[in-house]
């Protein structure tokens, strides 16, 4: 479905970000990213969707329709279309504050709208009945009309990914879907994003190892812009000690039980 | 307890002494008593005058009083223009809203098609803020004639320049983060700014309009005294026909009719803000 070959990012003052980045994500897989912050976790995501334009490699996503495209390549035109086959669930704070909660999920299609139906008339009767729909897949739908701005944190978090399902998209891009959620709430919105995996595929940037070990079918580890690990998702105290590096070894002088690892991981970055 | 040690001398750059903070404070009123003075001077004032004149404005009561509120059932020309004021404010209102919005967006720096752009319409924002709505009048009077109409436009070119610069920083106070998700989906640029900027920043586009207007009737009753027509010129017309009850009446008519559209343009502003009703 998707496969990213030796993508590079430097910028202008010669510093590297992405460093030859390279992995393939199939159909039914839920893949997360793992990575210290500032490893390029979100810039490899950005780079999929073509938001920020790489040095160089490649970025090859295969539609439903059986075409590839090759996302680095693409004018802003045919990127756009591309876009609409991809279904971003970025955090939920990210929604239009001042838009209901059914607004702000029918706003999903408008890679499908033409511009000018959306200024002169808006969305459908019919569009807002399916983003209905969405919405009650993620046990939202009593909020419909509720302006996005009241919700709370794992509530909006359902709305994100309702977005991105009314989408019906081939393939979801998660962006720290879980960092700003208690315990709860990230495992519930875990379990969302792995039954739409079965009938599609998720690439998620995630910061907490064992609600990876827990869902995802597979773990690429990002760090100091190059994939340093990409397999099991049950990864190894030792290993994750490793990925992670000065920033868990400075939590590990305080607590020293290697058993403890998954816990020690920051939750944010 | 330990007998307390004071340290032997206080570093003079600790503190402000109180006393030098009175005297900062004497000089600055002596400063600023001396500046009314000379503004005064300037433009002839004396206090005492108010006392030894006073029998005018005793005359000017005994002229005045009562009001002739009959005005409103003899001069059939009343309500024309009372009507003729709300008009002219509300017209100029509309069309500079409307105006600076398309502007605005061409000027704020996150919607802008190109910066140079942005900064031609900041400038010409600038320009229109420095005109006096006066000066706008009198060279409109030359070219479209005495009247509303010139009036009108006086009021819409200051609403331009006013209105531009507020609604083009709402715009660029809009958060860029729900704007870049709303990209993801593969909206266009101008459904980006139709479901991300607009909903953003209608509240606040509302509430100003509303208080231009409120700010305009005024505007409008004074370009009215030059020409303009509407309740402005009555006042000059009663002034200059040394019917002072008429006046005074104009001067009632005036408060409550601004009273009461404040009283209507709050009901519909939290109507709009709060129901949504544009959306």
């Amino acid at each position: 479905m998707l496969r990213v070959q030796d993508l590079c990012k430097t910028l202008p003052n010669g510093r590297k970000l992405l460093n030859g980045i390279s992995f393939s994500v199939e159909k039914g897989e839920f893949v997360g990213l793992l990575g210290p912050s500032g490893a390029g976790k979100s810039l490899t995501l950005r780079c999929v969707l073509g938001l920020t334009s790489a040095t160089s490699g490649s970025v090859d996503f295969e539609s439903p329709d059986g075409n590839t495209h090759s996302i680095c390549d693409l004018r802003q035109n045919q990127l756009r279309r591309v876009r609409c086959h991809i279904g971003v669930i970025f955090q939920g704070l990210n929604l239009v504050q001042q838009l209901t909660v059914l607004e702000n999920v029918m706003i999903g299609k408008l890679g499908c709208i033409h511009p000018l139906r959306s200024w002169l008339y808006g969305f459908t009767d019919r569009e807002a009945r399916e983003a209905f729909e969405a919405l009650k897949e993620v046990n939202m739908e009593s909020f419909a009309e509720r302006r996005a701005y009241s919700l709370s944190g794992g509530e909006m978090q359902r709305v994100a990914i309702a977005r991105a399902t009314f989408q019906k998209p081939s393939f979801y891009l998660a962006d720290e879907p879980v960092s700003n959620l208690d315990p709860k709430n990230a495992k519930a919105i875990m379990k969302i994003l792995a039954q739409l995996a079965k009938k599609t595929s998720v690439l998620g940037v995630f910061h907490q190892p064992d609600l990876i070990a827990k869902y995802c079918t597979r773990v690429i580890a990002i760090k100091g812009g190059e994939v340093v690990y990409n397999g099991d998702p049950k990864i190894s105290p030792r290993k994750l000690a490793d990925i992670y590096g000065d920033e868990l070894q400075e939590l590990e002088i305080s607590q020293q039980n290697g058993q403890e690892l998954k816990q020690m991981v920051p939750a944010t970055g | 307890m330990s007998d307390i040690v004071y340290p032997p001398s206080i570093p003079t750059d600790a503190y402000r002494k109180p006393s030098d903070k009175f005297r900062t404070r004497s000089g600055f009123f002596l400063g600023f008593t001396i500046i009314l003075v000379l503004v005064g001077a300037v433009l002839g004032f004396n206090p005492f005058m108010l006392i030894y004149e006073f029998h005018n404005v005793q005359d000017l009561a005994d002229r005045a009083l009562p009001p002739n509120f009959e005005l409103l059932a003899t001069q059939r020309s009343a309500y024309a223009s009372l009507a003729e004021t709300v008009s002219m404010a509300f017209l100029g209102t509309l069309f500079g809203g409307a105006f600076a919005l398309v502007l605005a967006f061409l000027a704020a720096k996150n919607t802008t098609p190109s910066k140079a752009l942005s900064s031609v319409i900041k400038n010409l924002f600038a320009l229109e803020r420095a005109l006096p709505s006066f000066a706008v009048m009198l060279m409109f009077q030359i070219a479209v004639g005495v009247g509303p109409f010139s009036a009108t436009i006086a009021l819409t070119i200051g609403s331009i320049g006013m209105f531009g610069k507020l609604f083009s920083e709402a715009i660029e106070s809009v958060d860029p983060k729900p704007i870049d998700a709303i990209a993801t989906v593969g909206a266009t640029r101008s459904q980006t700014v139709r479901y991300g900027v607009i909903p953003a920043v209608l509240p606040s586009i509302v509430s100003n309009w509303f208080y231009a207007f409120d700010v305009n009737v005024r505007s409008a009753i004074a370009l009215g005294a030059y020409g303009g027509g509407g309740i402005g010129f009555q006042l000059v017309l009663a002034q200059k026909t040394l019917r002072h009850d008429d006046l005074l009446a104009w001067v009632f008519f005036i408060l409550i009719l601004i009273a009461s559209l404040e009283r209507v343009s709050d009901f519909l502003r939290s109507r709009i803000i709060k129901k949504g009703a544009l959306k």
